[in-house]
């Protein structure tokens, strides 16, 4: 009895960490793509793409700038994937299923050398 | 950008993820030819818009498809090391390649894609794998069926070499990669093709997170397009999920079939 209650805990986290991510960048995108809809004039598109601790740092600051929300918005659903492989470490270790605990650090750890790699 | 662009790329954005979901390819496939060819988009901002449209309706899909078991999860964890590992290397070989080779790699990709939708029509394999024959075996219920099925895992390795191959295509050209996989995991694996389809869906996501932020860093990922087209593509695979149930024919597949060997010959000769 223990083993189905216990399996499938992985299941329904990563259920959970997908609508999350996915409801989350689409409402931050769609306030963007509101704010500039109402006001195209005053968008101002970076010359390049910013460091991802500024758009965390525009958003904690209660910016409401368009480009900033969306920016944001990308970087949720560009990081989503990433929290899955985190969340199937947590959920693979509270199943006691060991190998693929292991096989899931093994995604995220590739995952985090791109981002470190391509951020540096 | 105008409200007229914005309006053009969610109404493209759903009407390509519409395409995508109904036959099975994905948004990428069709996201991608319409930013170059209607909105004259660099090739390479054009990818990274469809990387992240392909992580939306990935993550979308897979979670339903998880919660009710459909995904072979401890498989698509370890083909998922293949995936990344050629996301990755796909990532940084497009960022100093140029548009117009892109672009013709990006036609070639097409007419591939049009004749694996016309050969798949005609080749599936109905005997899954026993539940004993293999590994990572897995059952969930056929809700059209109205059956439990189970099966497990045959020949990993040779998915494996196909996964790296369908990675390093999502890395370079921004599309899924399902076309490849889910064959390979029904002809190869035996895996019954709504748990190799929903698999291969499932590892979509991360695969494509794996080279977005390569395109990111590069700043070829523009929010004033992405953030449109991504939404579109995420609302038109809801409904293409939905017209899909009601709509089944030969003749469709037939017709995108033809329309994106066309679209091929269009990129390549752009």
């Amino acid at each position: 009895m223990e083993s189905t209650v216990t399996r499938h805990i992985v299941d329904r986290w990563i259920g959970w960490t997908l609508r999350i991510g996915v409801w989350g960048s689409a409402t931050l995108m769609v306030l963007g793509l509101a704010l500039a809809w109402f006001s195209p004039g005053t968008l101002r598109l970076p010359s390049e793409n910013p460091h991802p601790a500024d758009v965390l740092h525009s958003l904690l600051s209660g910016s409401l700038d368009p480009v900033m929300l969306m920016f944001a918005g990308l970087l949720f659903l560009m990081l989503t994937p990433f929290l899955r492989v985190l969340t199937a470490v947590v959920g693979f270790a509270a199943e006691k299923d060991r190998t693929f605990v292991v096989v899931a650090l093994v995604v995220f750890t590739m995952l985090l050398a791109e981002l470190v790699f391509s951020l540096r | 950008m105008s409200a007229d662009s914005f309006l053009l790329l969610i109404v493209g954005g759903i009407a390509t993820g519409t395409i995508g979901a109904m036959l099975g390819l994905g948004g990428g496939v069709f996201l991608t030819p319409f930013l170059v060819l209607v909105f004259n988009l660099p090739m390479h901002q054009a990818i990274a818009t469809s990387i992240l449209a392909v992580i939306a309706t990935s993550s979308a899909g897979a979670a339903m498809n998880v919660e009710r078991r459909i995904v072979n999860l401890r498989l698509g964890m370890v083909l998922e090391i293949a995936t990344v590992i050629g996301a990755i290397f796909g990532g940084l070989t497009a960022n100093v390649l140029s548009g117009e080779v892109l672009s013709r790699i990006f036609a070639v990709l097409l007419l591939c894609v049009s004749f694996m939708m016309l050969w798949r029509m005609r080749h599936s394999r109905e005997v899954s794998t026993p539940i004993d024959a293999g590994v990572f075996p897995a059952s969930f219920k056929d809700e059209a069926a109205g059956e439990v099925v189970s099966y497990s895992v045959a020949r990993v390795p040779w998915v494996m070499c196909v996964s790296l191959i369908a990675g390093n295509i999502s890395g370079l050209l921004g599309v899924g990669g399902g076309i490849f996989k889910v064959p390979a995991m029904n002809i190869i694996s035996g895996i019954p093709l709504k748990a190799a389809t929903a698999t291969s869906n499932f590892m979509i996501g991360v695969t494509a997170s794996a080279s977005a932020f390569i395109y990111f860093a590069h700043g070829h990922l523009n929010p004033l397009i992405a953030s449109p087209a991504a939404l579109g593509v995420l609302l038109g695979s809801f409904l293409g999920v939905r017209i899909n149930r009601r709509i089944k024919g030969e003749y469709l597949t037939w017709i995108f079939a033809a329309a994106l060997f066309l679209i091929s010959l269009k990129m390549f000769w752009r």
